[in-house]
């Protein structure tokens, strides 16, 4: 079992199994699999040696975000109505793993009431349409409609026969008894049904075969992987002109869509699905605050400054509004928001010190020292961590007796039991050296409600070396070369739709994007251009 | 709003039918076999509840509540008495009206080794030794669990029963869920949230939207005249005419996909036909109490993610989605379902499978024999695991199952008050309530004697109606029997010709004598 099946539920507080204390150094390409694979044997090949590289690909169906997303750029429906109406995406942590995307009858009843959703409110939008019809009847217009409409919700150049079927509306929408609305409105909406309900728009379908793709079919990872929405017109007419297969090409169209700012919420989107603060459990005002933290970091580091990426988790600043330099106990900005230094005695640093991210992976309205280890070794070091063995009660917290009232002798009970010790050693540490950070990010130095039991705040990464608080962490961790390539891997995942396969295509596409991202002062920019102009990402294969 | 009177489609394709303000008359059911004419169709239902009977490590009588430890009986959903004329405990006050329509089946148990944790060494309908996924396959289709996944080894008992009524209705079954979310940052449902499985790991998604579910359930349902009548014809013919211009598009587009796409959009092509020919079907005629629910309108809102425990943090909108609503909404749907004859089983999942969702705002929905100072601050799983300080150990435990226990009141209730036959709708059914778990040894830890929740030992399921014998108003102790013993005993009752489901035989007879 995968560790990203697991569940939080308290299933992983402790982690007692036959585990051997060593975790190995994350494998390129394998580190999903389990433990015992090792990495060691040869990969297997999927292609011929010498061949342009491809890796698997599946059609993807859009998440619900991409979904709104695109139907916001298609039909102008701001409403956010596929998370409305469709059912939630499994999360792995990443919300688009193409293994979670089976139709089912209840997903295609919920499509189709989003389908009609949508129409409802887009047939009366005008702006949607090229021409305006003389009369609700009105074919030559409605053919516009259909010609400009289809191809871009399909995201590729439609044929005249394919059209055909769409022009039928019309007469559909004109019938005597269609008494809604109008009759132009009318055929508009179920054109607009038709497409929603299209499986050519709901999935990135590639056609098969271990091929180059099309410059429509570039086009369409391209929008997806940068925007998490779909091509815009001066993407299309990219594709038209033949401008994304040619490497040199796509790389200006890259760099233009580096700077369109749907790619900076694409970014803030991978972080909050990668550690785990996608939705956190503050109220709005707070969890607002937080957001505007760390996405201030993220773009002044990413795009704004575009220093190196390993900033995000050294910055001696951070981006705060009084409420939020109040609440961290931080000097106050000297207006409604700025960047302000932490003090040296602070022990935060980047990205690690947020709210955010020291509110996910939280419980018991408490922090977990072991689900903080887990988060470290399984998003920041890209080691996998075995699931505790039947024999032990996982879900609870350790008790506690009379004589252990503090969290660090409660938990001691991790430590003694050596059916528990040996994986426990691999995360609870972690977490004791976060501890004076709650889970909002606050500091403290007593657990709460607990004056007598003071909070040390030492932590250790077994095997890497001691640390205490985030500052510490980052350090060790960056030291240790344990991020960069974990968040190539961790990309690679979410880029990908799926977690990296043991081969050796996946494996050498994870190495060569590594090796891109050290050599650029891991500029992440730099790095999502080498995927972009890789070989990989311009070509399809269904072999595993 | 008020329910419309509707007429079937049946009627706008001009077949025999009128609507008479009689009860079902014998002459009025659909002509089946010569042996099913003589009795209304029977109906099946299973409420589901994800949780527990009891607080962690504390007695049937052991609480804390207001802060102050408690010993008191009379909250474990159990009572003392067995028979009849036993005293209602506090999860069963909702169903006080409903005492001789129910029986509360105790003692029910699922088995597992307690010598080892191998896969290979779990018995026949037996629990994986790990809860809670190690307990789901058996308690919902009588097959062993061999790893802590939640996925069914087989076909669950409603299931068993749509194959029974297969094409005799617009559909074989209802499958609802009120929680909408799992809840935790960062974490998935992986399989919590269903509990209707066609067969081995072939798991059916349930339906989270009530709007949506309406929509499905009786979007084509006209009015009896008028222009409006034309419209919503049209409207059928307009959805059909859509689903039909993308099906035609299926053999150009696989033809072009590889194997493993074919099979992925493959399915949803499968899914668009189905949907297609469920507007095309004409569903008989049933009686004048068939009626279109008011529309819900807008499905609550989806609650953000849960703190956990007892985090000031919880407020009414964290990690609760108006679950309370969502059901009875989707209880409306299944009574009307069931009166208009479109579907003859039905499951609601009110809450998943070891559910995070945050107590705070149904604890309004209590009805507590001890005045509580505040509302219960933890999330579902946590109540269990005594994650309210100051709240905590069976009553708490006992409130949240009452909360459920009122959704199922709920559907009794309205099936009861359908005049049908001679009788009512739920003298035609069987309607089971199932908690995910009950309180007894620990399942990972059975050498550990104090009472836990994460235990498949001391569990019960209520079980309501008359169909095919079924003698309510009863509290059956049954010392052990497997908890789909008495999903057959329910299963027969509405006609299931065997007496095995999965790896579980025989019937638990006492629920007709």
């Amino acid at each position: 079992m995968r560790v990203g099946q697991l569940t939080r539920g308290w299933l992983l507080i402790l982690l007692c199994s036959a585990c051997s204390g060593v975790i190995s150094q994350p494998q390129p390409g394998a580190a999903k699999l389990a433990a015992a694979d090792g990495g060691s044997a040869p990969l297997p090949a999927a292609r011929d040696a010498g061949a342009p590289r491809a890796v698997t690909s599946l059609s993807r169906r859009l998440s619900r975000a991409e979904l709104d997303h695109s139907l916001a750029d298609l039909f102008g429906d701001t409403t956010a109505p596929a998370t409305r109406l469709l059912p939630e995406d499994s999360y792995s942590p990443y919300d688009n793993d193409v293994d979670t995307q089976l139709a089912s009858s209840a997903f295609v009843d919920s499509l189709s009431a989003l389908a009609r959703d949508v129409a409802e409110r887009a047939a009366g939008n005008a702006d949607l349409l090229p021409c305006v019809p003389k009369n609700p009847k009105d074919a030559e217009c409605f053919r516009q409609v259909v010609t400009r409409l289809v191809p871009r919700a399909l995201r590729r150049p439609v044929t005249d026969a394919e059209l055909a079927p769409y022009l039928d509306l019309l007469e559909l929408a004109n019938a005597p008894e269609q008494t809604a609305r109008p009759g132009f409105e009318m055929a508009l909406s179920l054109l607009i049904q038709a497409l929603v309900l299209d499986p050519e728009f709901l999935y990135r379908v590639e056609a098969a075969g271990t091929r180059t793709l099309s410059d429509y079919e570039i086009a369409t990872r391209m929008a997806y992987l940068l925007w998490g929405t779909t091509p815009d017109q001066a993407l299309f007419a990219d594709a038209l002109a033949r401008r994304l297969v040619p490497v040199a090409e796509r790389k200006k169209v890259f760099e233009r869509m580096w700077q369109d700012p749907r790619t900076r919420q694409q970014i803030a989107r991978f972080h909050a699905l990668w550690l785990g603060y996608r939705a956190i459990p503050h109220d709005a005002a707070l969890a607002a605050s937080f957001a505007r933290e760390t996405s201030a970091l993220l773009e002044r580091v990413i795009f704004d400054d575009a220093t190196s990426y390993l900033d995000v988790f050294k910055a001696d600043e951070t981006y705060v509004d009084k409420t939020l330099a109040e609440h961290y106990g931080l000097p106050a900005p000297d207006k409604d928001a700025a960047w302000v230094r932490y003090p040296s005695e602070s022990k935060r640093a980047g990205i690690l010190s947020h709210g955010s991210v020291l509110s996910a992976f939280s419980k018991f309205s408490d922090t977990s020292p072991t689900q903080r280890g887990i988060f470290v070794r399984t998003r920041l070091m890209c080691q996998p961590i075995p699931p505790p063995p039947p024999t032990v009660a996982a879900d609870k917290p350790p008790a506690g007796t009379n004589a252990a009232v503090c969290k660090v002798d409660r938990y001691s009970q991790h430590r003694s039991d050596s059916a528990c010790a040996s994986c426990h050693a691999l995360t609870d540490a972690i977490g004791f050296g976060l501890e004076r950070f709650d889970n909002a990010g606050r500091y403290r130095t007593h657990d709460e409600g607990h004056n007598e039991c003071a909070i040390s705040g030492e932590g250790e990464i077994a095997g890497v070396g001691k640390f205490a608080g985030p500052q510490e962490l980052a350090e060790l961790l960056l030291d240790n070369d344990s991020i960069a390539p974990c968040v190539v891997e961790q990309l690679a995942q979410f880029a990908l739709g799926r977690a990296p396969l043991a081969n050796s295509d996946d494996a050498a596409l994870l190495a060569e994007l590594r090796e891109a991202f050290a050599k650029h002062d891991h500029s992440f920019a730099a790095l999502i251009e080498a995927f972009v102009l890789s070989d990989a990402f311009a070509r399809h294969t269904e072999q595993p | 709003m008020k329910p419309v009177r509707l007429q079937r489609r049946s009627l706008l394709r001009g077949a025999a039918g009128v609507a008479v303000g009689l009860p079902l008359l014998e002459c009025m059911l659909p002509a089946r076999s010569a042996a099913q004419t003589q009795s209304a169709p029977k109906r099946y239902a299973i409420v589901f509840a994800g949780q527990a009977l009891g607080g962690d490590e504390y007695a049937k009588d052991e609480q804390r509540v207001n802060g102050e430890s408690l010993t008191q009986a009379g909250h474990h959903i159990v009572p003392m008495q067995e028979g009849e004329g036993y005293d209602l405990t506090t999860p069963l006050r909702p169903m006080a009206a409903l005492r001789q329509d129910f029986s509360l089946i105790s003692g029910l148990r699922i088995p597992y080794s307690t010598t080892s944790t191998e896969p290979t060494e779990v018995p026949p309908g037996g629990a994986f030794r790990d809860f809670h996924g190690g307990g789901a396959s058996p308690l919902l289709c009588g097959v062993r669990s061999t790893s802590s996944n939640f996925a069914a080894a087989g076909i669950s008992s409603d299931q068993a029963v749509a194959q029974l009524h297969a094409g005799e209705t617009a559909l074989s079954s209802l499958v609802l869920r009120a929680q909408p979310s799992f809840y935790l940052s960062g974490y998935s449902f992986s399989g919590r949230h269903r509990i209707s499985y066609r067969g081995k790991n072939d798991p059916i998604e349930a339906q989270d939207s009530p709007r949506t579910a309406y929509m499905s359930l009786f979007a084509g349902f006209t009015p009896s005249q008028g222009s409006e009548q034309a419209l919503l014809a049209w409207n059928l013919r307009a959805r059909r005419s859509v689903l039909d211009l993308i099906t035609q598009k299926r053999q150009r587009l696989m033809s072009v996909l590889g194997a493993a796409d074919r099979a992925r959009i493959g399915k949803h092509f499968d899914e668009i036909r189905a949907l297609e020919q469920r507007l095309a079907q004409v569903p008989e005629m049933s009686s004048d109490t068939c009626k279109v629910p008011k529309d819900p309108g807008a499905d609550p809102a989806v609650g953000g993610d849960n703190a956990g425990a007892t985090s000031s943090e919880i407020a009414t909108n964290t990690g609760y989605s108006g679950e309370h609503e969502r059901a009875r909404f989707m209880l409306d749907l299944v009574h009307m379902a069931f009166v208009c004859d479109l579907t003859r089983v039905a499951t609601l999942q009110i809450t998943a499978f070891q559910s995070h969702m945050n107590t705070h705002a149904i604890s309004q929905h209590f009805d507590s024999p001890i005045a509580l100072k505040r509302p219960l601050q933890a999330d579902l799983h946590e109540v269990g695991h005594n994650g309210d300080a100051e709240f905590r150990g069976q009553l708490p435990v006992s409130l949240c199952l009452q909360w459920h226990i009122s959704h199922y009141a709920y559907l009794l209730d309205k099936l009861k008050s359908t005049p049908e036959g001679a009788g009512n709708l739920l003298d035609n059914s069987a309607i089971v309530f199932m908690p995910e778990a009950g309180h007894g040894r620990h399942l990972n830890t059975p050498s550990d004697t104090a009472p836990r929740t994460h235990s498949v030992e001391e569990m019960i399921l209520l079980v309501a109606g008359r169909a095919g014998g079924l003698k309510p108003g009863r509290h059956i102790a049954t010392g052990g029997a497997h908890p789909v013993q008495c999903l057959l005993g329910c299963m027969q009752a509405v006609g299931y010709g065997q007496d095995q489901l999965g790896e579980v035989q025989g019937a638990l007879a006492a629920l007709r004598t």
